[in-house]
């Protein structure tokens, strides 16, 4: 199913319409105004403003024509360069926070004891807001928080980090808790996934000789590619557009710019600088390099449709 | 019982008991934001600091320090607020887009769905300047209509596809029955749809109850911001006791828990929603 065919047609709706038709499509225009309304002036028309708006030197108040120079401004930006990398340096907690759910959604699948209450202790962190992870991420990573005291209790007391403070190190601690954030729901979608695998497949196999890593391998993964496709999309797309309330509470960007990403440019530049202009530009940035992700997701959506 | 289980049991239990042992430290990993809030609120700032001691202080003394019941009361009017309005606008924009086509309705859905993938830092800045100019950050319901209009697609997408379920000859008996195109959405589709209906509120309602930035910048009155903009606020004071902080998060974090425990197959069902279907 394609989403253009999402809509049906009822029988009826010939060259000619009926009154009865007529009424049918009127009602239906009417019925969709609020929808339109609502996303077209909260959605839709702030990105032509972002678009327009990414131009000019807006304060917020006063608006000033810049033109294409703004732009090459952004691009000469390091701090610019700088969130970019940090994204794209975020991007490697990705296959961990792919790996583990992965990983978990297996196990749960096993069925052994307690597996239900396994699951329910797995997502029940998907409930709770970032702010609240980000506060207990900051006490795990501070100097005399429980990563230290874990390391020196297994003898590496030598090691003694305040992670959070570092700039080398920073980052590292955010993609940590980026991929414990992303367990709850990735576990959860390949679980579904698993659930949908026909047992007699396995069973077939494993009375063929096949051995556990076999049968993962060449049963369990492909049944899974189209879970692992959506999975790897929306944890793409979360590390680009997700992470605001951990990075506000946990390191409010710094040290200097070490753990700012372009979503978290947009708002300083907004909100802490005052530059309305460029703020948008980012924003439009960001936009840009989500929708080329989500695109790749429809086009996913679509091959599974045909 | 086949013949295999019965040749190779023991390395079986023992393959069964290295899972137990990996599910058993995943689970204490993700536990441990759970029991560090309860051990760590359990202290006084004075106690947290030389790292052992237990005490109701913080408890006793957290209303003085937080407004506990303020911000959860501005959490709820605001969840429920959006979420009226987010079914509302989803339900009329699914049954017109799933039963009474209209003439371009396939490009005005694809518009409004594809809005689904703008992240909200995008139109952030020109969001919240003419949100603002409408004086809308001055009370609950600037940071209502922006939770609405996010939470919209979705919902559209949502009921679209459930509506698509009713059979067209019972739309059509329905108004040949003289019920009207509101009496059918309201006694013959709206029924069908209680598990949609279900699903978004769950959804619907821990996205907004755990949102920061938001709430953050459209609710511009200190008495009206909900728990989780009050908890990241106090975070980012720098007096703040610890102690205190892990009792906010607790609260804070409570009423989603028990909504997700209660609800938690709604949830799956919206989570994995555009591929389980």
């Amino acid at each position: 199913m394609s989403l253009t065919s999402l809509a049906p047609r009822l029988s009826n709706s010939g060259p000619r319409p009926s009154l009865l038709t007529r009424r049918r499509r009127r009602v239906g225009m009417v019925l969709v105004v609020p929808a339109l309304v609502l996303v077209g002036l909260l959605i839709l028309y702030p990105i032509c403003q972002a678009v327009y708006y990414s131009f000019t030197n807006w304060d917020g108040l006063t608006t000033n024509w810049v033109g294409p120079s703004a732009w090459s401004q952004a691009f000469h930006n390091p701090t610019m360069w700088q969130a970019l990398r940090n994204n794209a340096e975020l991007l490697l907690s990705v296959p961990f926070a792919l790996a583990i759910p992965l990983a978990a959604a297996v196990m749960l699948h096993q069925r052994v004891a307690g597996w239900r209450l396994f699951r329910s202790i797995y997502f029940l962190p998907t409930a709770i807001s970032w702010v609240v992870i980000g506060l207990v991420a900051e006490h795990f990573f501070a100097y005399n928080g429980t990563m230290n005291s874990l390391l020196s209790d297994i003898g590496f007391s030598n090691i003694h980090t305040n992670m959070l403070g570092q700039e080398n190190q920073a980052l590292i601690a955010l993609g940590i808790t980026f991929i414990f954030s992303m367990i709850g729901t990735n576990t959860m979608l390949f679980l579904t996934g698993l659930a949908t695998l026909d047992p007699s497949l396995e069973e077939a196999a494993r009375i063929d000789g096949a051995g556990g890593w076999r049968i993962f391998r060449h049963i369990t993964l492909p049944h899974l590619s189209r879970f692992l496709q959506l999975a790897f999309v929306m944890t793409v797309i979360s590390a680009f557009s997700a992470l605001f309330s951990l990075i506000f509470v946990m390191t409010n960007g710094g040290p200097g710019y070490a753990t700012t990403t372009m979503e978290f440019l947009v708002y300083q530049t907004g909100f802490n600088q005052s530059q309305f202009g460029t703020a948008a530009l980012y924003g439009i940035i960001l936009f840009v390099i989500t929708a080329v992700v989500g695109i790749v997701q429809l086009r996913l959506i679509g091959d599974r449709d045909s | 019982m086949s013949t295999l289980t019965v040749s190779a049991p023991k390395t079986k239990r023992l393959g069964r008991a290295a899972i137990f042992a990996a599910m058993v430290a995943l689970a204490i990993v993700m536990l441990y934001p759970f029991a560090i809030m309860v051990i760590i609120s359990f202290k006084t700032n004075a106690q947290y600091l030389i790292g052992h001691g237990v005490s109701t202080q913080t408890w006793q003394e957290i209303n003085a320090n937080i407004p506990v019941w303020q911000e959860l009361w501005n959490s709820t009017v605001v969840c429920t607020l959006s979420i009226f309005i987010i079914l509302v606008v989803g339900i009329m924009a699914g049954f017109s887009f799933a039963k009474l086509q209209f003439r371009g309705g396939n490009v005005v859905f694809l518009a409004i769905v594809s809005a689904m993938m703008v992240p909200l830092q995008a139109i952030l800045i020109p969001e919240f300047v003419n949100i603002a100019k409408t004086g809308l950050t001055n009370n609950y319901l600037g940071a209502v209509v922006v939770y609405a209009a996010l939470g919209t697609p979705f919902s559209i997408f949502l009921f679209t596809t459930y509506f698509r379920r009713i059979p067209d000859e019972l739309v059509e008996a329905g108004i040949v029955d003289g019920l009207g195109y509101f009496g059918v959405l309201w006694r013959l589709a709206l029924p069908m749809a209680l598990p949609a209906i279900a699903t978004v509120t769950v959804l619907q309602f821990i996205q907004i109850w755990d949102d920061l930035l938001v709430g953050l910048l459209f609710l511009q009155n200190n008495n009206e911001r909900t728990i989780t903009v009050g908890l990241a606020a106090l975070a980012a004071g720098h007096t703040t006791s610890i102690p205190l902080l892990m009792a906010g998060s607790l609260v804070s974090a409570a009423p989603a828990m028990l909504v997700y425990l209660v609800f938690q197959r709604f949830l799956v069902r919206g989570l994995t929603m555009g591929i389980d279907r």
